[in-house]
């Protein structure tokens, strides 16, 4: 049967490999100069003090570099290219054309004609997006030096996005249950997949675990307002400054009490000093990457799974 | 011992929601015959004939093939059925050499050479594509996938009602054919009645998700007579005997199952044809309970 | 080799008309005694008929001891067939029919009510027989 589905299906998946090939190259074109910046390698810039080629290139990275940002971002739609291109046909194109009924009065009973279909295709999904995942991850690397714990970094590096394909993949043979027929059954599981995604990144993934809560006291005379010791690469969930009473100042009025901080000119941490005004950030830190990579691919993982044993479960009784 | 039967259902129902599409139909299909299932869209034939296969699980009822539930999928049954679905889908960007090829990756039995030594007879070629060939060619090609199976029951949905005559008659040849091989039993449905005499030994007739009549062809049109008389006042309707009857001002004409039994002085018994007598059960309301024999 | 045909207009059931078919043949001396009948596949190939209709006819010219079937050889036309009708019943049957016709003629009747006229006795006749 894996002839059959490589031949029903071989159209969409040299597709895929061609466009995952053509982002790789384009990545690796567009990477090579980004990382001559840094002829060391990019890491060691990552803990300070930064020497002057680190802070150089850093400011070279954010110059020139700054479109990267939003490369990364659309490299998020990845899985579900892939994994969503190969699961929404899966099912739908056989309702659609009424080759079920060909399909399923072969002597292959019907749950095992699907696990078949679903273990092959999403093995090959599971496997170019960790090709991809690869060379995004060398991609990216000096731009570690901006940030990363979100998803021009986390969501695209370590076992995440396979879990995302997975997820995507499911949600595609779903869909395609449901819908019966391929296109609608894309455009739905697009839908869940960025309404999922978004969910867990912007709202649950940040209490995966207690997040690091830090008061620290202005050194007077440092001069330096940033958190000198907080990595670039935690995840900051809210951040400002706390008064002698207790109070969080974030926001606008944190902009406002940094602007009455520089008014005399010289040096602020002066007079947030004088005042008892402490910095507070509240951030996950870069530390916990792999145990959020876990929960995070368990999350999604889990998902796929549901959702797989829901197809299988309704395709032995409906009608279709 | 007897072997069980090709199919028989024992008032097999199916319910989509609120709606039954087919109620209480026993019907058992003799071994080797040809049987046709006659009714109009809607009647529950499609319903019946994935029942047949395992492609639907009843509602009520029960559905055996050669003794064994089709619904639970085994290989022993999946592999003793051959379906061919109503507009005989393909893979139609399958080549026909594709199309045999995933037969035999799908199926325990798979006669490959017989079924290209078939289609070579026919004049198709194994490169073309499946969805470029004409529409009687398709059905051809799903036939040759269906048979090359070498199944014991084999199940059509109007497989005739998008072919032109000449198609329509190289399909017959193609079917009849394999049934002369032996060993094979076929159920089709259609809702034309004109060819039925020349392929079928066997009829069931359907109406509103009922079976309203089944039998053999022949015995089915010697109990059946047409009763030419003067007119008759009382209603004999209720008479399980008369299947239709209609009245004009100075006579009477009456459609009776009443096999050899003797007729009223003063009226006459005609034959009636195999369309005339499937109509008439056809037009009788869907109230109507009837007893089947 | 002999060829069946098949009038699906006709009314009369298949099995019945192949029947007719060979009686006809044999009466006219198409088909000679040790002739071979198609076999059942060649009719099924040919007039896309069920095979279950032609072995039901080829049963029922055994019955009439038109013809015997042999295992695995075929079925052929018996050497002995059953008494023909002699010529001379014939003749005088034809001559019957052409003055009856002549009187119906005569009477004002046209082809069709002639024809009705005949399938109505006709049957009446059968049922009678068969009562």
């Amino acid at each position: 049967m894996t002839w059959m589905v490589w031949r029903q299906h071989r159209t969409e998946v040299v597709a895929l490999a061609i466009f995952v090939s053509v982002i790789a190259t384009a990545l690796v074109v567009l990477g090579r100069p980004m990382h001559a910046l840094f002829p060391a390698g990019s890491a060691h810039c990552l803990t300070p003090p930064l020497d002057l080629t680190c802070r150089f290139a850093q400011a070279r990275l954010t110059q020139d570099y700054g479109y990267s940002t939003i490369v990364l971002i659309l490299l998020n739609f990845a899985p579900y290219a892939i994994g969503g291109f190969l699961g929404a046909p899966l099912l739908a194109r056989e309702l659609e054309a009424g080759t079920w009924q060909l399909a399923w009065t072969q002597a292959v009973p019907r749950r095992r004609w699907l696990a078949v279909k679903v273990m092959v295709l999403g093995t090959v999904s599971v496997l170019l997006v960790a090709g991809l995942s690869a060379v995004i991850g060398w991609y990216r690397q000096p731009l570690d030096l901006l940030g990363g714990f979100d998803i021009t970094g986390f969501d695209l590096t370590g076992i995440a996005p396979m879990a995302y394909t997975l997820f995507a993949f499911a949600l595609g043979v779903a869909a395609g249950a449901v819908l019966r027929r391929s296109l609608p059954a894309a455009a739905g599981a697009f839908v869940l997949f960025l309404a999922v995604r978004f969910t867990v990144a912007g709202w649950i993934r940040p209490h995966f675990r207690m997040p690091v809560t830090r008061i620290d006291a202005f050194v007077p005379g440092s001069g330096d307002l940033t958190d000198g010791t907080s990595n670039v690469r935690d995840m900051i969930l809210s951040q400002g400054f706390i008064d002698a009473g207790g109070r969080h100042i974030t926001g606008l009025g944190a902009v406002i009490l940094e602007g009455k901080a520089r008014e005399q000119g010289g040096d602020p941490t002066v007079y947030l000093h004088d005042h008892g005004i402490q910095r507070w950030v509240v951030f996950q830190p870069i530390a916990r990457y792999w145990p959020f990579q876990l929960i995070e691919t368990v999350t999604f993982a889990g998902l796929a799974v549901l959702l797989l044993a829901l197809v299988f479960w309704r395709i032995r009784r409906t009608a279709f | 011992m007897t072997t069980p039967p090709a199919l028989r259902t024992r008032n097999v129902g199916k319910r989509y929601r609120r709606a039954w599409a087919l109620r209480n139909c026993s019907l058992e299909l003799p071994p080797g015959r040809v049987t046709a299932l006659v009714g109009p869209n809607g009647a529950g034939k499609t319903t019946l004939l994935r029942l047949s296969t395992g492609l639907l699980a009843p509602t009520a009822g029960s559905v055996e093939v050669f003794g064994e539930s089709p619904a639970t999928n085994s290989v022993r049954v999946l592999s003793r059925i051959s379906f061919l679905a109503q507009d005989h889908p393909l893979y139609r960007h399958f080549s026909v050499a594709d199309l045999l090829r995933f037969g035999r990756s799908c199926n325990i039995r798979f006669d490959h050479d017989l079924a290209v030594r078939r289609l070579t007879q026919l004049g198709i070629s194994l490169d073309a594509r499946a969805g470029r060939l004409s529409g009687g060619q398709q059905s051809q090609v799903a036939l040759a996938l269906a048979l090359a199976k070498r199944p014991n029951l084999l199940v059509l949905d109007e497989p005739l009602s998008r072919l032109d005559p000449l198609a329509r008659q190289e399909f017959q040849q193609t079917l009849m054919g394999a049934v002369a091989d032996g060993d094979l039993t076929v159920l089709f449905s259609s809702h034309a009645v004109d060819e039925l005499e020349r392929v079928c030994d066997h009829l069931v007739v359907i109406n509103y998700g009922r079976v309203v009549l089944r039998g053999e062809i022949d015995a089915l049109l010697a109990e059946h007579r047409v009763l030419v008389g003067p007119r008759v006042r009382t209603d004999p309707r209720g008479s399980r005997s008369v299947i239709e009857i209609k009245h004009s001002d100075r006579h009477t004409t009456m459609l009776v199952r009443q096999g050899a039994a003797p007729i009223m002085p003063g009226w006459q018994a005609n034959p009636v044809g195999l369309d005339e007598l499937v109509l008439a059960y056809l037009r009788r309301p869907a109230d109507h309970e009837e007893q089947i024999a | 080799m002999f060829h069946f045909r098949l009038d699906t207009s006709s009314g009369v059931p298949p099995y019945l008309q192949l029947v007719h078919q060979v009686q006809q043949a044999v009466m006219l001396g198409f088909l000679q005694p040790g002739d071979r009948l198609p076999l059942i596949r060649e009719v099924v190939e040919s007039l896309a008929i069920n095979p279950n209709t032609v072995a039901k006819a080829y049963r029922q010219l055994e019955q009439e001891n038109l013809v015997t079937g042999r295992q695995g050889h075929g079925t052929f036309v018996n050497d002995s067939l059953p008494a023909a009708v002699p010529p001379a019943t014939y003749t005088s049957l034809r001559l019957g029919l052409h003055t009856w016709l002549r009187r119906a003629y005569a009477a004002g009747l046209d082809d069709q009510a002639i024809a009705a006229l005949f399938a109505a006795v006709h049957h009446q006749t059968k049922a009678a027989e068969t009562a």
